[in-house]
């Protein structure tokens, strides 16, 4: 294993973030039918980036780019790379950004259908799922641990708590996409997803309080594992505060003549730090699978 | 590499992926208007007699009314460089005359004691003209018959994309670049009124009132407005206004003679401003109702 394709695939990572920030600008610009073409944009490779297209036709630059990115890291796998389900994991991120692509440009066609929308902001969320896990999976760290830390056997498993953690974020990620395409800024956001998300915030801040408290309580003194904790709980105190700054400045926007700051920026950097907080999320739960020991009890009660 | 069952499933995904993109491509052309229904369910086609009246009226505003927003073209500097000192259009209003308000008769009984509803209207062979220009539009707010031809020009030295939001007609989205020529667009049901926005600039923004007759007219820059060829007989004639957080409707009954006209005056502003005004108006009292949707 090569520190380069570890390097590549922290690269893809990056750029699967960016590109999650650039898709959030369309939303909040409400740009994403500043042209109804696709994959052109007004007939033309390069059109010229004023008004509105700037963050469209730009969101299209950075996803061809992550692409691009994407097809090398696959293939840099299949010569880099000795475990089999990882290269398997490098096409499968390359068939995520396939079909992301092609959902962005249905939703286009058909002039942004909430359903299509929230499947393409969702997708999103889940090809940088892998793009993260591929980076966790390529690390040094990773291929050095061992599976030499014990869980006491007492309480609950801190494995369950992740998998808990990561499962509420992805359903609060998907409430949220689904938010933010049911309104655009010169509209009320519909109060029964609002509350609903509103509500999911609650639930992920309650599961991955208790996940990160298990995970510094129990191991503390493990940075494999408490450096990722700290780093959720410290995005996800975060996200509670922009969470409410969006809220608030979206209230307002209604009344603006166009999408203006700090409503843009703020409902940009919501977006951008949930899915840090997933992101977060991914590594901590990578990591605890991979060097926390099931508690004998468990092996116990799965089935013979 | 891939097994044989991912290479089959890879392949599925993507097939299935640009089938659904070819599908939403080769929709109906635009301008056609073949993918809509007309909600009238009208039988007889309504003929002149020669007695049709007028209703005429002006639409003021009561207090201080708001001032218009600026706006920010500097993303694109065509905009800017045409319309330097752009606003919002919300409340067009010029010494108490409020502009671009939408006033139609929404529905009555004729002399004869048919319902307006029952007649059908045919669609003028005039197009109506919807033009970007200075990065707004002109007009703010039009009306047309249901299935009435609409013009689209782009005047401007940029791209602009039209979009038409309606809840009761298609969503449609196009895109016309500085120079190109003019689109034709139709809408096939009656939606009071159409939102019509600009994705490429955010603050353009103007309303289209589609109606299956073509008993209604806009406000000018004086608050005044005629509505012609109305048969004899007793309506509800609603002013519509976007001002608000979800636009405003006001009400009022009126009885049009034979050859005659009535008076339908409409009054916005603030709600302690108007209690305070005396009434001159011969007819029911306008009934002020929040629109319960907003686009």
């Amino acid at each position: 294993m090569s520190k380069g394709v570890h390097r590549f695939a922290v690269l893809v990572a990056g750029a699967t973030f960016f590109l999650i920030i650039a898709g959030a600008n369309v939303t909040s610009h409400d740009a994403g039918l500043a042209t109804s073409d696709w994959p052109l944009s007004n007939g033309q490779f390069f059109p010229k980036m004023v008004g509105n297209l700037f963050w469209e036709h730009g969101h299209r630059m950075v996803a061809t780019a992550v692409g691009i990115l994407t097809i090398a890291l696959a293939i840099y796998l299949q010569f880099s790379e000795r475990r089999r389900w990882v290269k398997r994991l490098g096409w499968l991120a390359l068939l995520g950004v396939v079909a992301q692509g092609l959902l962005g440009g249905l939703t286009v066609k058909m002039n942004l259908p909430l359903a299509v929308s929230t499947a393409h902001a969702t997708l999103a969320q889940l090809f940088f799922l892998t793009t993260v896990s591929l980076a966790v999976f390529t690390s040094r760290s990773w291929m050095v641990a061992e599976s030499s830390i014990g869980e006491d056997g007492e309480g609950i498993s801190i494995r369950a708590l992740c998998v808990a953690a990561l499962a509420v974020i992805l359903a609060q990620l998907v409430l949220g996409a689904t938010l933010r395409h049911s309104a655009t800024w010169d509209q009320e956001l519909p109060t029964g997803l609002l509350l609903a998300h509103i509500g999911g915030a609650l639930i992920v801040t309650l599961v991955v309080g208790v996940t990160v408290a298990t995970v510094l309580m129990r191991h503390r003194g493990e940075k494999y594992l408490a450096r990722p904790a700290f780093f959720a709980i410290a995005f996800l105190v975060t996200q509670l505060f922009l969470g409410l700054a969006a809220y608030i400045t979206r209230t307002w926007s209604p009344e603006d003549p166009q999408p203006l700051n700090p409503m843009i920026s703020i409902t940009v950097a919501h977006v951008a730090v949930g899915a840090l907080v997933f992101a977060t999320m991914i590594v901590l739960t990578l990591r605890v699978f991979r060097v926390l020991r099931l508690d004998r009890r468990e092996y116990v009660l799965a089935p013979a | 590499m891939l097994s044989k069952r991912a290479r089959l499933w890879l392949g599925l995904i993507v097939t299935l992926g640009l089938l659904s993109v070819a599908s939403s491509c080769s929709k109906a052309p635009e301008g056609t208007a073949d993918d809509g229904k007309d909600t009238g369910g009208t039988s007889k086609a309504y003929a002149s007699k020669g007695d049709e009246g007028t209703v005429t009226g002006k639409v003021t505003y009561t207090g201080a009314a708001p001032e218009g927003k600026k706006i920010d073209t500097s993303a694109d500097a065509a905009c800017t460089s045409k319309s330097p000192n752009l606003t919002t259009e919300e409340w067009a209003v010029k010494d108490g005359k409020v502009a671009n308000t939408f006033v139609y008769i929404k529905d009555g009984t004729l002399a004869d004691g048919s319902k307006i509803g029952d007649w059908s209207f045919e669609a003028p062979k005039t197009a109506a003209t919807l033009d970007q220009n200075g990065c707004h539009y002109k007009p703010h707010v039009m009306g047309v018959v249901v299935k009435q031809d609409i013009t689209i020009t782009n005047s401007d030295p940029t791209t602009h994309n039209i979009h038409f939001t309606g809840s009761k007609n298609p969503d449609w989205n196009q895109s016309q670049a500085n120079g190109a020529a003019a689109m034709t667009h139709k809408l096939n049901n009656a939606e009071v009124l159409v939102p019509v926005k600009c994705n490429q600039h955010p603050w353009m923004k103007a309303y289209v009132g589609v109606l299956r007759h073509p008993l209604f007219a806009v406000s000018g820059e004086d608050g005044s407005f005629t509505i012609k060829g109305v048969p004899p007989g007793k309506y509800n004639v609603v002013a519509w206004h976007e001002g608000g957080a979800n636009g405003t409707e006001k009400t009022m009954e009126v009885t049009v003679p034979a050859k005659g006209a009535a008076t339908a005056d409409f009054a916005f502003g603030s709600t302690a401003a108007l209690r305070g005004q005396p009434s001159s108006m011969p007819v029911v009292s306008a009934i002020e109702v929040p629109m319960a949707i907003r686009h």
